[in-house]
């Protein structure tokens, strides 16, 4: 197969975005995960525990351990598999793009050139704020499935990445 | 033309009449239903009550149209180099448009304003979320001056604009279109393509008509429904099966070929500024400005009849605000030869996108994808079969005839699914019967994604999304190396020349 004929740029010596050595989310944002995810498991039990004081005879007591085992394993594994997936996300900032990547079993990346972005928002959830963490969000025409959220920055740090951002921005009008 | 729109005016007088029928057409197609069962249902109507209160509706809508007509002003205001749209009969609106921020305006004449002898006037903003404004009775040459002023900001506008936008009423400023598609293509398109939208539309239409009646009307329907229901005992389901299935063929045919009839009847493409101007529709003649640099998304759509017939459709995607806007932002041409797309694509792109490298999907596509159309379905029904329904086991042949259509349609699929990669273009084939050719300049790409499931890490081969104004495009289990390196590449491009997206 003859590749890039008539290109004088040789790929081979492109910047490489699979090889940029990508920055892992700040350790404290598992607390965020943890105390979201605290509010998700109460909510189970909670359901779980109203539905067996107000209908007991709905199963016998071996299906109502069976059920309750099952809940309480379908949660851990969502804490493992939270936990797990927290050290696969990481990004990176070059000259002329952002990149994100994410997930456990689908491995995600992706970038936007900054010539593409649109505006940057940066927010912080109740719990963030405490942490003093925050999130980066960089939109572009592309529609929700091009926009790139990067959750668990330093605050400073995301208003240091908001700048830069806006300053590639400003540069290219 | 020197009409000045700098002082408040209203529109054309016949506005209240345009206001009236469109007020009018509203309420009865909302209301549509139940004055349907209304005048069937009720028996011994008393035309003495019925009548005057027709009446009395009647002019209260009058009156509701004249007072909107009255509250209805525009005027481009000079100092702030605004266009100002007052409105409302109840709740005040006034809108305001930056001259600048206008990037089309749009001549239209739906059914009830041809009657009329108006033109309705509307005008498109982009970068923000808000509503496009539109004046519904205009006169046609203080259509063209108004729209010749609103965008007087532009750059590249102004009189030639005044002559191309005139639909077939004025023939002597039109002009001439290079592409006019005839009655006779359309039959052809009608009877070859959007056989699935038609069976979708044909049972939306049922359910609705349906629930309609049956939420009012319960006892007429259930006789209904046990006529048929007898109908069918009485027959052999086999033989009902096949008279339904060439029913719903016959009535697709002919609802495919009326509705490709009345939108794109009279279908002309001219060319205007380095922009394509279309205009079409039986009822609603519809005029649309293509600019080629809001393209993003290129479809050329055929299939195996309109390939012996020298016929394809092609689909536009614009750039849009929002997401919602997207529908309204595809433009289909129905029905062009093969010439007649090269003259299309040579406008948009200036050259006519030639498929460069090919890359293949890896043959764990095409297992998936056996395994989701045909292997879940399958285990659904054994175990119907085996546990529920042991009946399920008669129709042995159907399913067997499913598997062989199915594999058929999803190896075709896999064997039409290639990425083409050249300097400047990315072309995405895909389809099994309607073979779609998916068209992105490189420069177009706003965003790109990879994915890669863990376990296909190995094999090298992974997924990937194409972002862009228009909508995004993908490709999956591809050569994964191959597809980064395209990505570095294309990221070089975009980020090193940037180029005018939209």
């Amino acid at each position: 197969m003859n590749e890039f004929t008539n290109n004088p740029i040789e790929i081979d010596q492109l910047p490489r975005f699979e090889e940029v050595a990508l920055k892992g989310l700040e350790p404290k944002y598992i607390k965020v995960l943890l105390f979201n995810f605290a509010l998700f498991f109460i909510a189970v039990l909670g359901g779980f525990s109203a539905l067996f004081y107000f209908n007991q005879e709905l199963f016998s007591n071996t299906i109502w351990i069976i059920i309750l085992g099952g809940i309480l394993l379908f949660l851990v594994s969502m804490v493992v598999f939270t936990l797990l997936s927290f050290r696969k996300k990481g990004y990176a900032f070059r000259e002329h793009d952002a990149i994100y990547k994410s997930g456990l079993i689908a491995e995600t990346t992706t970038i936007i050139p900054f010539n593409r972005v649109q505006h940057v928002a940066v927010h912080q959830g109740f719990i963030s704020r405490k942490l003093g963490l925050a999130a980066v969000e960089l939109f572009t025409a592309g529609g929700n499935s091009s926009d790139i959220e990067i959750p668990g920055i330093a605050k400073e740090d995301a208003e240091k990445i908001k700048q830069l951002v806006m300053g590639k921005i400003q540069q290219q009008l | 033309m020197e009409t000045s729109f700098n002082q408040p005016q209203r529109q054309s007088k016949v506005g209240i009449l345009v206001m009236f029928l469109y007020t009018l057409q509203k309420l009865v197609r909302a209301f549509f239903p139940l004055i349907l069962v209304f005048l069937f249902k009720t028996e011994n109507l008393n035309w003495l009550y019925v009548i005057p209160s027709i009446l009395v509706f009647i002019s209260l809508l009058g009156l509701f149209a004249y007072l909107s007509y009255l509250n209805f002003t525009f005027f481009i205001d000079q100092e702030s180099n605004e266009f100002v749209i007052n409105e409302g009969v109840f709740n005040k609106t006034k809108t305001t448009i930056h001259l600048d921020k206008i990037q089309q305006v749009n001549i239209n004449q739906s059914f009830i304003q041809k009657i009329i002898g108006v033109y309705a006037l509307e005008i498109d903003t982009a970068g923000s979320t808000t509503k496009e404004v539109s004046i519904k009775a205009i006169s046609h040459p203080l259509a063209l001056a108004l729209k010749t002023r609103l965008l007087e900001n532009e750059t590249v506008t102004t009189h030639e604009f005044q002559t191309d936008v005139v639909p077939e009423f004025a023939p002597e400023n039109t002009e001439k279109p290079f592409i006019k598609i005839s009655f006779w293509t359309l039959l052809k398109i009608g009877f070859t393509s959007n056989y699935l939208r038609s069976i979708g539309l044909l049972f939306l239409f049922y359910t609705t008509v349906r629930e309609n009646l049956q939420s009012i009307s319960d006892d007429e329907n259930n006789a209904v429904d046990t006529q048929i229901g007898d109908f069918l005992e009485a027959q052999t389901i086999l033989y009902g099966m096949f008279f339904v299935g060439f029913v719903l063929i016959g009535i697709v045919l002919v609802v495919n070929v009326v509705r490709t009839l009345i939108k794109f009847f009279g279908f002309t493409v001219s060319k205007q500024k380095g922009s394509l101007l279309l205009s079409f529709g039986l009822f609603n003649t519809k005029n649309t400005i293509v600019k080629p640099e809001k393209v993003q998304i290129t479809t050329i759509t055929r299939n195996y009849f309109q390939k012996k017939l020298d016929i394809l459709e092609i689909k536009i995607q614009q750039a849009s605000a929002n997401e919602v806007q997207n529908k309204n932002n595809s433009i289909e041409i129905p029905g062009c030869s093969e010439v007649e797309k090269d003259t299309i694509l040579n406008l948009i792109f200036s050259e006519i996108p030639q498929k460069g490298v090919m890359l293949k999907p890896n043959w764990r596509k095409l297992v998936f994808s056996l395994f989701l159309s045909i292997g879940i379905p399958f285990l659904i029904y054994t175990f119907i079969a085996i546990y529920i329904e042991p009946l399920a086991f008669d129709y042995v042949f159907l399913a067997v005839a499913y598997v062989i259509f199915v594999a058929l349609m999803v190896f075709v699929g896999y064997r039409n699914n290639r990425l083409f990669v050249n300097d400047d273009f990315i072309i995405i084939q895909s389809g099994a019967w309607d073979v779609d050719n998916r068209i992105i300049e490189i420069g177009k790409i706003q965003a790109l994604t990879t994915s890669q499931l863990f376990w296909h890490k190995k094999p090298d081969i992974g997924s990937l999304t194409i972002h862009t104004a228009g909508g995004a495009l993908q490709f999956d289990l591809g050569n994964f190396s191959k597809v980064k390196a395209y990505i570095n590449l294309w990221l070089y491009e975009v980020e090193s020349k940037n180029n005018k997206w939209m």
